[in-house]
């Protein structure tokens, strides 16, 4: 089996950077609870999709074997910084790297020193793997890619897991509902925007907990025009892509808002 | 205190290709030039704000995205390294600069005041946006002017078009009231491209001019207009036009910096003098300057806004 467990967690630094707020601590103890499924999996090499590392030109694949730094998110800058060092699978991103362009996918490695490691990345790497002990492959969400394209970068990175006898764990990092609020709040009260949005959430939600693959397929372009799903919800297309449009249901570790917007950890049934 | 003023606005896109071309000190990568005919353009602008001797340089940047409320860098001294998370094979610039700070957390009262939601950035290790460095880089390469930084918030995006412009042109107005009421002379720095239509390949030397010309003609044509217009004053023209622009050639202007830039200096229906033009990667990018000294707009007072 080369996919041995897949998440789809929540790109929100704010969980990480203030968990002692109720409601992101409970955001929080839900990526703990993941994180500790993740290990128990035992895969060789974490597989993660991050819809806040934007790419524009080509397909990026982070090939720096070692990326470590200082991390201050545009927005959050005042609940403190984001440390990151991360072990890179160069193996398993070259693989993934030719066979994108083996794909027709125009795609590049990035391997610079400094290069900024968004805050989506580094929230699931420092709840998924806060030992350091595994090595990722990281990948960008080129806003041009589509679902389909999405769903066959998943699928080919799994494919190079497999022909290399890695055993991956597969992490898609986004939000579900993208309204924020615009003001400051009481962060306490946080909730999520609107009841629509609210309830559109459970309805994914409760689509993954069944297994219904075809259902949440069908459901996800409305839910990505009427909630705001953050960046088209593709970061779930990448998982199923790896998953080869399969699973048997999920576990929710977690349900909840960051500033309006819907967060959910769920793990998933393979 | 002497009341402050407004001296000049440009339009001053941030292409990280311009630095690249250029290939100061502080970046790491090394080119063969490119892009020369914009690079020229911004020559001759530093020239004109040599002569201007402004307190400071203020920029609003379209790549230090904001959701919540309008964010104004408030640490007196910024630096470190910032890598282009778009051409990191062309952009990873050692910076450091000085902030005014007195004048950001004037402005960002001012536009609280107004109604805006605004912040000041205190974290001293934030790190500033590409956008920011190459408009500041490629106006005034010496870095011996301080400056203010202010954030795009996303609303334009967010809400709509008219709604986000509409904050930013309150934006703009405080800003003005910022300056006047810190006695400094300022310049504004609109850090913006027109027609943002783009190749999605880069040529295998990036600095390959035989490849770089406009992506889309509709969207050279866009920019053909709105530049005639404001080189010929007609700002109420192209102000009204804007929401067609950016809807069909993806104008980078959406994100505010522009609309910031007029409202603070009143917009004047005073002809822009074009610096130069130049594609970057398929987009439309011109270094323009609105110059209220040589206009007579300017009385070591404030501007005489026609638009208070």
């Amino acid at each position: 089996m080369t996919v041995v467990a897949a998440f789809l967690v929540p790109g929100s630094p704010l969980p990480l950077l203030k968990p002692e707020n109720p409601p992101w601590g409970r955001i929080a103890a839900g990526y703990q609870r993941a994180g500790r499924a993740l290990a128990q999996a035992r895969p060789d090499t974490i597989l993660l999709y991050s819809t806040q590392w934007l790419a524009v030109l080509d397909q990026l694949w982070q090939a720096r074997p070692r990326v470590a730094g200082l991390h201050v998110d545009d927005n959050w800058y005042d609940y403190g910084d984001l440390p990151f060092d991360l072990a890179i699978d160069t193996e398993l991103t070259a693989g993934c790297l030719a066979a994108s362009a083996a794909a027709g996918i125009s795609a590049k490695a990035v391997d610079y020193d400094g290069f900024p490691i968004d805050s989506g990345t580094i929230t699931a790497c420092r709840f998924l793997n806060g030992d350091g002990r595994l090595p990722f492959v990281l990948t960008s969400n080129n806003i041009y890619h589509d679902w389909a394209a999405t769903e066959r970068l998943g699928a080919l990175a799994a494919g190079v897991a497999r022909s290399a006898g890695r055993r991956i764990a597969v992490v898609g990092v986004g939000g579900l509902s993208g309204a924020m609020f615009r003001e400051a709040i009481d962060i306490r009260d946080d909730r999520v925007a609107s009841s629509a949005d609210d309830r559109w959430n459970r309805r994914i939600l409760e689509l993954l907990e069944r297994g219904d693959v075809a259902g949440v397929k069908a459901e996800a372009p409305r839910f990505a025009a009427e909630a705001r799903a953050d960046m088209g919800f593709k970061h779930l297309a990448f998982i199923l892509g790896a998953l080869g449009g399969r699973f048997y249901g999920a576990r929710i570790h977690a349900y909840g808002p960051v500033y309006g917007s819907g967060a959910a950890v769920v793990e998933f049934r393979l | 205190m002497a009341q402050g003023e407004i001296v000049a606005g440009f339009l001053a896109p941030h292409p990280p290709h311009l630095v690249y071309g250029e290939n100061p000190a502080q970046n790491e990568p090394r080119s063969q030039g490119g892009w020369e005919p914009l690079r020229w353009a911004y020559e001759r602008a530093r020239k004109s704000l040599d002569e201007l001797k402004p307190d400071v340089l203020l920029v609003h940047s379209p790549h230090w995205m904001t959701h919540v409320g309008h964010h104004f860098l408030g640490v007196r001294n910024l630096s470190g390294k910032s890598v282009d998370p778009i051409f990191p094979n062309l952009f990873r610039y050692t910076f450091d600069l000085t902030v005014d700070v007195e004048l950001a957390e004037a402005c960002c009262a001012e536009a609280a005041e107004a109604g805006l939601v605004t912040k000041m950035m205190r974290n001293p290790n934030f790190r500033v946006d590409y956008g920011t460095i190459t408009t500041l880089h490629m106006i005034r390469p010496q870095w011996d002017i301080p400056i203010v930084g202010i954030s795009a918030n996303n609303s334009p995006y967010y809400l709509n078009t008219k709604e986000g412009l509409g904050e930013m042109d309150i934006l703009g107005k405080a800003t003005r009231r910022a300056i006047e009421k810190t006695g400094r002379r300022a310049v504004l720095l609109a850090s913006n491209t027109l027609c943002h239509l783009h190749f999605h390949e880069e040529p295998a030397t990036p600095e390959d001019m035989s490849q770089e010309h406009p992506q889309n003609y509709d969207g050279y044509k866009w920019d053909m207009r709105i530049i005639d217009l404001l080189r010929r004053g007609r700002t109420r023209e192209v102000f009204d036009l804007l929401p067609q622009f950016i809807e069909e050639a993806f104008a980078e202007i959406k994100s505010g910096a522009f609309t910031w830039m007029f409202a603070a200096m009143g917009y004047p229906e005073i002809p822009g003098e074009l610096h130069g033009y130049g594609t970057v990667i398929g987009t439309g990018n011109a270094v323009m300057e609105w110059n209220l000294v040589k206009a007579g707009l300017t009385r070591g007072g404030g501007v005489l806004a026609r638009a208070g």
